[in-house]
């Protein structure tokens, strides 16, 4: 049963793929540390120099899921030194965190945070050893119609677990499934949507769409924050980073807890490490939170969260690696890399490409080593990263973004249509819309629709066939629960609040 | 602000879903093997699309913050040097456009004229090295210089 993972060491052992799993820690870490550029950013920009290196998938794969386990390991430093947290996922962590920091803790608080976020990858990781080549079994039985389901279900949990607004991540979404619609129709030949331009024959380039939606929406982004603060003012001293037994023992049920917490929500599809480290922490602050002090410093409250986030960060893999439906913003990124190399995710792959299942998920044994043996002595260099200064940082995310976009196919066109789409991105984060969902429905989209006709075709267009067996119908029907439950608890709410007056 | 931002969105949105679908429906196949085609699934989404926008216009959501005058000036600047960037990216080749692009960046978001000129050649040539002897990717030299390295 796990020769997959006995093939994926002796794949992840080779001398490139170890280097590629190191490099990968230290880059994210570096990333994730960088303020503005969290996971996603970093993958987007590493993405298409790893393409160009002519890696095979496997290498590639590598090295970018280090990049996404070590931005969340980075994620953490901004958080802890500046209380400004460097993505989504690390934002419970500034709870507790930073008030460590400001009792002059920042070193202890580093090295229990990189303690904990081992912690809980580790589970993690061993979650997804055992579950992933047992639920690759069964959606080896899934036919076209159970993976729309599938993909309905998906979406409907990310409606209402992702961001603060249903309908904008309901939006989000179908913009970009309708984005996935351009191009030449695979089955037909029909020129959908291109407007006439060569370019979007092929549909808009999965690169172009990631770092145009990312890293140039970034850019704008910072300009705003551009005089907001100044790090070097305000970072505490690091000292030595240091974390004793003791301290780990008094947060060791957190740290498991949370864990485990955080590798279930990470498994559900569209749910990510915010809302793993947001569960985390609430629930330990419940359990454990006896004399108030979360929230001022309490070391478990740091535990949580990175635990969490941590975690969820290495189980958002499951749902993409057994079933091809991403867990994450970030996942759906390292999906769309996948295709980008013709492998499609799913159940097969644990057959039919082992090397890249179980290369993946034995570096990523290797890559958490790695991220604890990096962060615990070097935290305080990589704290220096804090305080580069934005006017350097920005340029040098141009650079890489033109220059990743233009070697794709040496083309201005794609330049410019990158440009574009981050104006529009740009303009949506305005709004208050999150990438994430746009990304999912943009590497889902052909997917979604390939399935549904395929589905129809074996029917004769009879609808009926997408509710015909028990797998489909508990598929949406636990995805119209997901849709009513917050309307039902909003109604609720009120009555409940009259009744307690 | 956000409250009128949000209905005009939702307009706007409805106007996309409506431009989408009728697109959709002008979609013409010669030989078509299987029920659904090209057509259908597009014209879900635009009535997905519109549904939702509906709703946001009905019910938009809270105040959120805009950038001041000030910013947006320096926003549509940025814009300006990114566009600039491309078009002369491959006329005037990677060097030369590189250490002007970040020496606009870097003033934009408050370096001082030194640093920001340091900056450019620095990672203007730093960056050329990196990417064509340490990565293999072949930048464009420009067509004004005769060809050197």
């Amino acid at each position: 049963m796990f020769d997959f993972l006995i093939h994926g060491f002796d794949v992840a052992l080779t001398p490139l793929n170890l280097g590629l799993a190191f490099m990968g820690a230290l880059l994210g870490t570096l990333f994730g540390a960088l303020p503005g550029i969290g996971p996603i950013n970093g993958i987007a920009i590493l993405m298409p120099l790893a393409y160009t290196l002519g890696l095979p998938a496997e290498s590639a794969l590598i090295l970018l899921a280090g990049v996404y386990t070590g931005a969340e390991y980075g994620g953490r430093m901004s958080s802890i030194l500046l209380n400004v947290p460097g993505d989504a996922g690390a934002v419970m962590t500034t709870l507790d965190g930073h008030p460590l920091a400001k009792k002059g803790l920042a070193g202890p608080a580093l090295g229990l945070s990189a303690v904990s976020s081992f912690v809980g990858a580790t589970v993690a990781i061993l979650g997804l050893t055992l579950f992933a080549p047992l639920l690759a079994e069964v959606a080896v039985l899934f036919g076209p119609a159970e993976f729309f389901g599938l993909m309905v279900f998906a979406f409907a949990s990310m409606s209402v677990m992702m961001g603060n607004d249903p309908v904008k991540t309901g939006i989000g979404a179908v913009l970009g499934v309708l984005v996935a619609m351009i191009g030449v129709d695979s089955g037909t030949g029909v020129m959908r949507y291109t407007l006439d331009m060569p370019e979007l024959y092929d549909g808009v380039d999965f690169v172009v769409m990631i770092i145009g939606l990312f890293a140039i929406s970034e850019i704008l982004l910072m300009l705003e924050h551009a005089h907001s603060k100044k790090a070097e003012d305000e970072m505490p001293p690091v000292g030595r980073v240091m974390v004793h037994m003791k301290e780990i023992m008094y947060c060791k049920w957190a740290m498991l807890r949370s864990s485990i917490i955080g590798f279930i929500v990470g498994v559900l599809p569209g749910t990510g490490a915010s809302v793993a480290s947001a569960v985390a922490y609430t629930t330990e602050k419940r359990l454990s939170d006896k004399d108030n002090t979360f929230g001022t410093g309490d070391m478990r409250g740091l535990a949580a969260p990175e635990a969490g986030n941590n975690a969820a960060a290495v189980g958002s893999f499951v749902p993409m690696l057994t079933l091809g439906i991403p867990g994450s913003g970030t996942t759906a990124v390292l999906l769309g890399a996948l295709m980008l190399y013709n492998i499609t995710p799913g159940p097969m792959m644990f057959t039919e490409r082992p090397e890249v299942a179980g290369g993946l998920i034995a570096s990523l044994y290797i890559g958490n080593i790695v991220l604890l043996l990096l962060n615990l002595p070097l935290a305080g260099l990589f704290a220096k990263v804090l305080t580069i200064p934005r006017w350097a940082l920005v340029p040098g995310i141009a650079i890489l973004a033109f220059v990743g976009v233009f070697q794709l196919h040496s083309s201005l066109t794609a330049i410019y249509m990158m440009l574009v789409i981050g104006v529009l991105g740009f303009a949506l984060r305005k709004l208050g819309f999150s990438l994430a969902p746009i990304i999912l429905g943009y590497v889902l989209g052909g997917l979604m629709e390939d399935n549904l006709r395929r589905a129809l075709s074996i029917s004769g267009g009879d609808l009926g066939i997408l509710l015909q067996s028990g797998i489909s119908i508990g598929l949406w029907f636990a995805a119209g629960l997901l849709l009513i439950a917050p309307l039902i608890m909003t109604k609720l709410r009120p009555s409940k609040a009259l009744t307690h007056t | 602000m956000r409250i009128a931002a949000d209905r005009i969105l939702g307009l706007a949105l409805i106007g996309l879903a409506a431009l989408a679908a009728f697109n959709a429906s002008q979609f013409e196949v010669m030989f078509s093997y299987e029920p659904v085609g090209p057509k259908a699934f597009p014209i879900l989404l635009a009535a997905i699309l519109a549904g939702l926008s509906l709703v946001l216009v009905f019910r938009p959501g809270e105040n959120g913050e805009w950038p001041d005058k000030h910013v947006a000036l320096r926003l549509l600047a940025v814009l300006a040097v990114l566009l600039v960037y491309a078009m002369l990216f491959t006329r005037l080749g990677f060097l030369i456009t590189t250490v002007v692009t970040v020496l606009f960046l870097a003033r934009l978001f408050e370096a001082p004229w030194k640093k920001a000129w340091l900056a450019g050649v620095l990672m203007s040539v730093g960056s050329y090295y990196l990417f064509t002897l340490g990565l293999g990717i072949s930048l464009p030299t420009g067509y004004w210089l005769p060809k050197f390295n």
